[in-house]
């Protein structure tokens, strides 16, 4: 019952990387706290990333005074759909996704109607620190709404497919695609029951797949074979998390990256502290990967460069 | 070969150098206060403190009086905590190098009572004995029949054991117990006949000997007269003997309150003197004897420096504080080698300072019943949608009230376990309800009872490191400690190993390469 309290020696050789070991030997020495801003609030990442040619939805504008939310409507003319989002949030907190609206009811992704009142109160909430990291005031950004690609139509319950890309040293170095289930809400967070899905990152296709740190094989409530799972675009997905990292300078990050039917990849943020849980859904040791890269790859290559270095180590 | 300095001064070794010089530090302030002050590692360690009363009384006649007692000097092995002398109208002088205190009046007429009181502590059993001076003397001049009586003695002490000095008081306890020898000692002699015989028996053999009065130590008791005991010197030292079995030494808790064949007390001028002595005893912490020791022991610069000797307000502050780093270094422990997540870094610490006062199962339950309450509040609350200060404000209102209302209904039904509500800090105690009630919302009734369930392992946990008595003593008594502490969380601040909750969390992640 007890063995695995055993599980040490294994874990090290098989390269698992522990969270103390992420903290002390990883993000303390390649993320800069001062580049955290960057990542920390969505407006300034989305204005960064357009500036360096990085797909993300497009901003429509951003909301940062009470006085301000009346104007709401007047914002989003022109738009059929929106999202409004803290530009401080987490794990989804916040994240209103308009899916229509008339003259008297919005109608949200997830399937509620909502009145003009509910989403002012909704606007309001955001900029009061709701939804904000330690509660701060924050502003309400609005863009606009993905328009999913329903390529992983049969993969996801509800929810939105993303693809998270770990980045070392500009390197793609473990990669996942998170698919919602009915026990996760419709929402891709592992710990809330979502399917991780660990992809080869030279080759995309999947490698392992988990719910609850246990392996499955097919998605719960579709049944589809994880396995068969394709994501199109690959290297742009690459190109993507590796742009991440000449625009932020973090050594180590997870870029989210869910795909538009029309627009392609996205990116939707970064993250300056990416969970380890990416290393279950792989089945494999993150560290060994970050040693590798640490050893074996070269300095002074280009985002584009870097991706199809690591593309051809698949070769 | 370039020598890498960098390489030999990680950040890792040169914390650890810290922490064995901190522990080093530790390990000798220990050593000191425990040697010096006499701390000890126990909380229930008591010193004995001795009082001897000598109450003199006598009848004075008329004119004037001089008394003079003889007293334990501090030279004898216990330590002299205080020492009182209660003689209205008379003038006091202690005479150091003879060990005895000289009361004088003027035209005292009648009964007189004068009181002598020391206290002592620290029985360190005759270790001054040897230092006594060197003496000699000549033998005796005797007479014939003295001269064959000694002999005979002396011839019989060879079937005794022990040294010289015991074999003579052993043979002459047997002598004289047979009437035939009866020569030696009347039948019923007094201790003190015996003890001379003992002198006049040794001195034959011109090995100098002495009477020391003492008295056993022993609650209550009460005595006009002092034990006699012998000191001879032998082998060129001073030594203490049993009369009755010979035995080496000063006994424990004894003292001695005189030696030397001069009277216990004199009293000039006056008639019918007595000497009562009565034992008490005591005990104190040993903190509270530490000015005293530090004193004893020439150390009390660096005991005037220290914490103990602030005001008692002070001290009990400091002694709440000093347990924090011991609670801090546990939650790091928790949250960083086993992995225990929970809300907010030292929301279990001070639950755990909070149950330390109320007590466990009704600060727990207490505890337990304040924050279902709030979350069924902030539930109902929930949907009026306020924004975010004045929520967290409504809450923090709302906890208050439910304290006052438990502490005054817990109070009036003689309910402790409601009453303690009143020791919970008020703004955790609504974070929790407020970081509960959100976490119920977003990721579902089980993550968040999970969340309160580690909260709470972590706070119990942490309880019982610092409501352990022992350990609150050793942290308050030895408080260098904390710094082995800090430089131990700053090392830990290096620790690169698994968490053990990463060991089952990974586990997939080793049956997958074979
Ligand atoms: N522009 C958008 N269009 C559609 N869905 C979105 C959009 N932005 C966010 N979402 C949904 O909300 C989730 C959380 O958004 P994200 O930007 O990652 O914020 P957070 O930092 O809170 O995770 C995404 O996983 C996605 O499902
Ligand atoms: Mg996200």
């Amino acid at each position: 019952m007890f063995e695995w309290l055993f599980n040490g020696k294994k874990l090290r050789e098989n390269g698992v990387l522990g969270m103390n070991d992420r903290n002390y030997s990883v993000i303390a020495k390649y993320n800069k706290r001062s580049l955290y801003t960057l990542v920390d609030d969505k407006v300034k990442t989305k204005r960064l990333a357009n500036s360096i040619n990085i797909n993300t939805p497009k901003m429509i504008g951003i909301i940062e005074f009470q006085y301000q939310v009346k104007n709401l409507l007047d914002i989003v003319k022109g738009y059929d759909t929106f999202v409004i989002k803290p530009a401080h949030g987490s794990g989804g907190k916040g994240v209103l996704v308009i899916k229509k609206y008339d003259a008297k009811h919005f109608y949200s992704a997830s399937g509620d109607v909502l009145s003009f009142k509910d989403v002012y109160q909704h606007v309001s909430n955001t900029l009061s620190g709701l939804f904000s990291l330690g509660g701060k005031y924050d502003v309400a950004l609005i863009e606009e709404a993905v328009n999913f690609s329903d390529v992983f139509k049969n993969f996801s319950y509800h929810g939105v497919p993303d693809v998270r890309v770990i980045v070392y040293k500009g390197f793609p170095a473990m990669v996942m695609m998170r698919l919602a289930t009915k026990e996760s809400g419709g929402r891709a967070n592992l710990h809330q029951g979502a399917v991780g899905v660990g992809l080869d990152v030279s080759t995309g296709l999947p490698l392992n797949a988990v719910m609850h740190n246990k392996p499955i094989f097919e998605h719960p409530d579709t049944k589809a074979n994880l396995m068969d799972l394709r994501v199109p675009f690959w290297r742009e997905h690459l190109i993507i998390g590796s742009l991440a990292y000449d625009m932020t300078g973090l050594g180590y990050l997870g870029a989210d990256i869910v795909l538009d039917e029309n627009r392609g990849p996205m990116m939707l943020e970064v993250n300056a502290r990416p969970g380890l849980a990416i290393q279950i859904a792989n089945g494999k040791g993150l560290k060994t990967r970050l040693q590798e890269i640490d050893e074996k790859y070269p300095l002074g290559l280009s985002a584009e460069e870097r991706v199809d270095f690591v593309l051809n180590q698949g070769k | 070969m370039k020598l890498n300095l960098t390489r030999f001064f990680t950040i890792r070794k040169v914390l650890s150098l810290l922490l064995i010089c901190a522990v080093g530090y530790a390990a000798y302030s220990i050593y000191y206060k425990v040697k010096y002050w006499g701390f000890s590692l126990s909380p229930k360690a008591v010193t004995d403190v001795w009082t001897v009363d000598a109450k003199i009384s006598f009848r004075a006649l008329g004119g004037d009086v001089k008394v003079s007692l003889a007293v334990p000097n501090d030279r004898d092995g216990f330590k002299i905590l205080s020492e009182e002398i209660v003689a209205k109208g008379y003038k006091i002088t202690q005479d150091k190098i003879n060990s005895r205190v000289v009361l004088e009046g003027k035209d005292k007429e009648g009964k007189q009572n004068l009181y002598y009181r020391l206290s002592i502590y620290d029985d360190a059993q005759n270790v001054a004995l040897n230092s006594l001076l060197a003496a000699k003397i000549d033998r005796p001049i005797l007479s014939e029949e003295e001269t064959i009586q000694m002999r005979k003695i002396w011839e019989l002490s060879e079937l005794q054991k022990g040294d010289k000095i015991q074999k003579a008081i052993l043979a002459i306890n047997q002598e004289v117990n047979n009437p035939t020898m009866s020569l030696i000692l009347p039948l019923n002699h007094t201790a003190k006949e015996f003890a001379e015989k003992v002198i006049q028996v040794l001195a034959y053999k011109r090995i100098p000997a002495r009477i020391a009065r003492t008295i056993k130590l022993e609650e209550g008791r009460k005595t006009e007269k002092p034990d006699i005991m012998l000191e001879a010197y032998y082998d060129g030292h001073w030594t203490l003997y049993d009369l009755n079995t010979a035995k080496i030494g000063l006994p424990k808790n004894w003292v001695i309150i005189q030696r030397g064949g001069v009277s216990l007390l004199d009293v000039k001028g006056g008639e019918d003197s007595t000497v009562v002595f009565s034992v008490l005893k005591s005990v104190a912490s040993p903190l509270k004897m530490a000015e005293h020791r530090a004193k004893a022991h020439d150390e009390l610069w660096s005991y005037n420096y220290s914490m103990y000797t602030l005001p008692v307000f002070e001290q009990n502050t400091l002694k709440w504080l000093m347990i924090f780093p011991l609670a801090i270094l546990v939650v790091v422990i928790m949250r960083n080698v086993i992995g225990v997540s929970t809300m907010g870094t030292f929301t279990p610490m001070l639950l755990a300072m909070a149950l330390v006062r109320t007590g466990f199962w009704p600060g727990l339950i207490c505890f337990s019943v304040m924050i279902a309450l709030g979350l069924v509040m902030r539930a109902l609350v929930a949907k009026l949608n306020l924004l975010l200060v004045p929520r967290i404000s409504f809450v923090v209102i709302f906890v208050i009230l439910l304290i006052q209302v438990l502490t005054v209904v817990g109070y009036r039904l003689n309910y402790t376990i409601v009453s303690s509500a009143i020791f919970f800090p008020i703004i955790i105690t609504a974070w929790i309800i407020e970081r509960a009630s959100i976490t119920w919302e977003e990721e579902g009734a089980v993550n968040t009872l999970k969340e309160i369930l580690f909260t709470f392992i972590t706070a119990v946990v942490t309880y019982f490191v610092i409501s352990n008595e022992y350990v609150r003593h050793v942290m308050f008594a030895f408080n260098e400690l904390n710094l082995v502490i800090l430089f131990v969380v700053m090392l830990l601040g290096t620790y690169t190993g698994y968490r053990v909750t990463e060991l089952m969390r990974f586990a997939p992640l080793i049956h997958k390469e074979n």
